[in-house]
């Protein structure tokens, strides 16, 4: 018994398992992936350090693991796991070749000596293929041998399943009824029916071979599986982009035919998708039109780029929260002239400790202590939208750029932290996202998000709340504009803002609400202290 | 230099190029078809399929002549007039070509003689007589493959390759077949009816290999009268030119004189000779141009297909790519989905194997149900004397869908095309069985084949209940 750990897997912690691909009782061999561990830069899996059977699991899919964390039991083998199969595709562990291994396995009945038996009226064939060898494992009615007389080959099977012990016959040998082929150890467990020693000679032969026997395999190779439909049936399906594997034929013996493919394309075109995979309750069909399929390359070069992987995780949520979130964005703006001169006089103090005094860090402040008063934009719809969570906490996600895409990092506690103590936070977890240092554990928990273009440009835009947070601030470029001060036009820095906010917590009188008197504290820093 | 502007500009006027390059025109666009050579056709036409089958084809007649001697018609020892056989060869070839070029001026394809190579992505030159630009929108490369060499053989006229025995420059005594692939006994039955003596050494342990063991057995068993020696896990390790002869030697044994050596040991393909580099195609390292199902090349608008884009290296093949790619090119949405592709040895009896193996099918698991009708078995084959093959369909052991195939015979190559056709259509035994198969013909036997997997042929002794 060995107990396996996760091994040293570079400077990670706390990665999450995302998929277990083994279980108690499965033999594994030596590098056999065990268990796929996700962090937020790699995909890896951990191979067995040996071969053996699996005694017990000590992790779950989700768990999260670092060096050292146990991950399961293994009995080990005295024998070497199959070598034939070095590293088996992860997702489908294979079992040990049950009957196979010859020796302690097959511990059984009396050797068996196989003849040939009953053939009609043929006497002196000649013996054209061995088709076995000792130490085979034989299902029963596989074929042993191939007779050739002048009139036909046939086939012997075998009169058992078992292991062979020793071959007694070769190609080339002329053969009748009687002659001994091979001696047969039968097989106790496993196969059934083999426990049938009395019959000792072979069931007649049949003419041709008959079916192979059952190897240990994987189940079905690619050609089985296509569907069945001719070559005009595949290119009509191919003009139309149908997958052939998803229709289902009325032919003969289910054979898929024109009109099948075109059933289906009505079908998929009147059928009602998925629903969106927000709340329950009866979510409407998108009734969409195809995707325009174009070949880019008939106007002009092209290249193909495949997304980077953080796009590939993006993605999928961006769309969920844009479709499944009744979004409205709310705009306003703030007034930062003199939390621009302040920020500005303070600057050179931070700069020495080697960070950055960024508007953003008084954002986040402003935004908490805006929170505090308004704490339905702190909360989220549980899972079956009944209830809010509202949270006692102040977990404010910051959108960063990076070149490989978008990723959201959280100012913890913002509200127990100054704003140079945010500040300097921010610097380090920009750094460490554009160094794809960052831990998924640091964009998780985050109860409120601000995206801020504002040292880029733009007036403003909208933006997609982060699920399951209700509300997401978007800032854009400051600009000074002439504001009408009672007497005069003054010119004063002004910081547009755009509130995206779920529809189904918060109505827009709130909204205006939220962001007036966001727009007054960033007017007036000191009302963060009240 | 002078310059050509085209919507397409196919490489290589092989079977795949000029089919690529006539469907091309076909479907309305401007085409360009670059050949190094004077004659359309490239390898198959010139130097391959085609001239190896008119020798072949009589070859055939004079053993099938010489056998008539058992049926009491005796023709006396053949006269051999090498040069007119040679200029009937040439004949057949040049009936096909020059058909080639008037089908190329109707369907107003540009043929432009010279060696092509591209010199960036919408870029070819073509060196010729003189040079020219092509400019193109499209390309396919259809640049075929060459036969391979054994660096360690010396140049000597009597060491050929393929090319070279087709010229059909002299009978030697004394052959040795360096490949026991297709190709090297297809020529070697050629030589052999004309009066050689072979031997074959390969460096597998079979010959044919891809053919089931059980097919190729029927061929050798037949055939064994032509070789002195085959040479089995054997590596030719040296030759050397003598007076006498060539004197070859072969791992483990004593080095041997011969009049000739015939060389066919693979071919290569010719992706590295294009300057694909200056289009940014990819290329790997054995020379093949990496393509998609619809033979796109990773720069989309260039295509390749035939031996250039992988193996295996067969004209229909070539031809059935060809038509995708000029489809896709012409932006209609044809892939090469063809579930198998068709091999035949023009051997005597020929080989004919499609789809799944039986030794394919032990080596993955696929389980198979086979079906073996001996042709001793077959009134045609008998009234034929030549009942020596066999009809093998491979069954999917669930659905009974026909899978693969193989025949071992006189007319194997024209028989397995109803096999690829009920494997293409996903014909059951039943659907093959039921087919009424005209008798007699060798054909019934594929028919009589499925009634003997469902166990209801009454050609052979009764079977066994399943």
């Amino acid at each position: 018994m060995r107990e396996v750990a996760v091994p040293d897997i570079g400077d990670f912690k706390d990665v999450e398992v995302i998929e277990v691909l083994v279980k108690p009782g499965d033999a594994i061999a030596a590098e056999q992936s065990l268990i796929t561990v996700e962090s937020d830069k790699a995909t890896m899996e951990i191979p067995a350090p040996g071969a053996g059977v699996v005694k017990e699991l000590r992790i779950r899919v989700g768990d999260k693991v670092s060096q050292g964390t146990p991950i399961l039991v293994l009995e080990e083998s005295a024998v070497t796991a199959p070598a034939s199969a070095p590293a088996p595709a992860p997702a489908a562990p294979k079992p040990m070749p049950s009957p196979a291994a010859p020796g302690p396995a097959a511990s059984s009945a009396e050797p068996l000596t196989v003849k040939v038996p009953d053939i009609g009226d043929f006497k002196d064939i000649e013996v054209i293929e061995v088709l076995v060898k000792a130490g085979d494992t034989v299902a029963k009615e596989q074929s042993l041998i191939t007779l050739e007389s002048d009139k036909a080959t046939m086939e012997i099977p075998s009169p058992a399943a078992g292991v062979v012990q020793e071959i007694r016959i070769k190609t080339g040998d002329k053969v009748s009824e009687g002659a001994a082929i091979l001696v047969l150890k039968a097989s106790a467990g496993g196969v059934p029916a083999a426990a049938a020693p009395a019959a000792a000679a072979a069931p007649a032969p049949v003419v041709v071979a008959a079916v192979r026997p059952p190897v240990p395999v994987e189940p079905q190779e690619a050609t089985h599986a296509k569907p069945h439909a001719s070559p005009s049936v595949r290119k009509f399906a191919r003009e139309l982009g149908v997958d052939l594997a998803r229709v289902k034929g009325s032919g003969p013996k289910g054979r898929i035919l024109h009109p099948d493919v075109q059933a289906y394309v009505k079908g998929a075109l009147a059928a009602v998708p998925a629903p969106a995979p927000a709340a329950k309750g009866g979510a409407l069909p998108f009734n969409l039109p195809a995707w325009p399929d174009v070949d880019f390359a008939k106007f002009g070069p092209v290249e193909v780029k495949p997304l980077t992987r953080l796009q590939k995780l993006a993605g999928p949520n961006l769309h969920r929260n844009w479709v499944s979130i009744p979004h409205v964005t709310q705009f306003d703006e703030a007034d930062i002239t003199d939390l621009e001169a302040f920020r500005k006089t303070n600057t050179a103090d931070t700069e020495k400790q080697g960070f950055k005094l960024t508007m953003l860090a008084f954002l986040i402040k402003a935004c908490v202590t805006v929170l505090r008063q308004h704490p339905t934009f702190n909360c989220s719809l549980d899972r079956n939208g009944e209830n809010l969570v509202v949270k006692k906490y102040y977990n404010i996600g910051v959108a960063v750029d990076t070149p490989d895409g978008l990723v959201v990092p959280v100012v913890r506690d913002a509200d127990r932290k100054g704003v140079f103590d945010v500040a300097k936070e921010l610097s380090e977890i920009s750094k460490l996202a554009r160094d794809k240092k960052l831990k998924p554990g640091d964009m998780q928990g985050g109860t409120f998000s601000i995206s801020s273009l504002g040292g880029i440009g733009g007036t403003a835009f909208t933006p997609i709340i982060n699920a399951p947070e209700v509300a997401i601030l978007g800032v854009s470029k400051s600009a000074l504009r002439p504001m009408w001060n009672g007497k005069e036009f003054a010119p004063r820095l002004m910081l547009p803002l755009s509130l995206s906010y779920d529809h189904r917590v918060i109505d827009g009188a709130a909204a205006a609400r939220f962001t007036a008197y966001l727009a007054s504290v960033l007017g007036d820093i000191r009302r963060t202290l009240l | 230099m002078a310059e050509l502007d085209c919507d397409v500009v196919v490489l290589g006027s092989g079977p795949g190029g000029y089919s690529a390059a006539f469907r091309c025109a076909d479907l309305g666009l401007k085409t360009v078809l670059v050949e190094r050579y004077p004659v359309l056709g490239g390898v198959c036409l010139n130097v391959g399929c085609i001239p190896s089958k008119a020798l072949l084809h009589t070859a055939a007649v004079m053993d099938a002549a010489k056998a008539l001697e058992a049926h009491g018609i005796a023709f006396g020892e053949p006269k051999v007039d090498l040069g007119k056989l040679r200029a009937f060869k040439d004949k057949v070839v040049g009936k096909l070509t020059s058909g080639l070029a008037s089908m190329a001026k109707m369907r107003k394809v540009a043929v432009l003689q010279g060696v092509g190579a591209f010199t960036g992505p919408n870029r070819l030159a073509v060196e010729g007589k003189e040079k020219t630009g092509v400019r193109f929108a499209k390309a396919i490369v259809a640049a075929g493959s060459q036969a391979a060499k054994l660096p360690f053989l010396p140049e000597d006229p009597r060491i050929v390759d393929s090319t070279d025995a087709l010229a059909l420059k002299a009978i030697p005594k004394k052959m040795l077949v360096v490949g026991g692939g297709i190709i090297g006994l297809e020529m070697g039955t050629v030589y052999s009816t004309l009066g050689t003596r072979l031997d074959v050494v390969e460096m597998m342990d079979g010959l044919m290999l891809g053919a089931d063991r059980d097919l190729v057995a029927v061929w050798q068993k037949f055939n064994a009268g032509r070789f002195d020696k085959v040479m089995l896990k054997s590596k030719t390790t040296r030759a050397e030119a003598t007076k006498e002869g060539i004197r070859v030697a072969i791992e483990g044994q004593e080095p041997k004189l011969y009049d000739a050596v015939l060389v066919s040991v693979g071919r290569v393909p010719n992706g590295r000779k294009i300057g694909a580099e200056k289009a940014g195609v990819t290329v790997d390292e054995r020379g093949f141009i990496p393509v998609d199902s619809q033979r796109r090349t990773n720069v989309p608008h260039i295509y390749a297909i035939g031996d250039v884009a992988g193996n295996p290296m067969l004209a229909h093949k070539a031809v059935h790519e060809g038509h995708v790619a000029a489809e896709a090119a012409a932006g209609q949405k044809s892939h090469f989905d063809a579930r198998v592709v068709p091999s035949v040895a023009y051997t005597d009896p020929e080989i004919a194997w499609v789809g799944v193996t039986e030794d394919e099918a032990k080596k993955s698991g696929v389980k198979i149900g086979v079906a073996k009708f001996p042709w001793v078995a077959s009134g045609r084959a008998i009234a034929n004397a030549r009942d020596e093959g066999f009809t093998k369909l491979i069954f999917d052991a669930e659905t009974h869908r026909l899978v693969g195939g193989g025949i071992v015979g006189t007319g194997a190559g024209d028989l397995i095309s109803e096999l690829a056709l009920a494997v293409e259509m996903g014909a059951d035994a039943t659907d093959i069985g039921k087919t009424i198969h005209p008798h007699p013909t060798l054909g019934e036997s594929v028919g009589m084949a499925a009634e003997l997997f469902e166990g209801v042929c009454t050609d052979l002794p009764p079977q066994r209940k399943k």
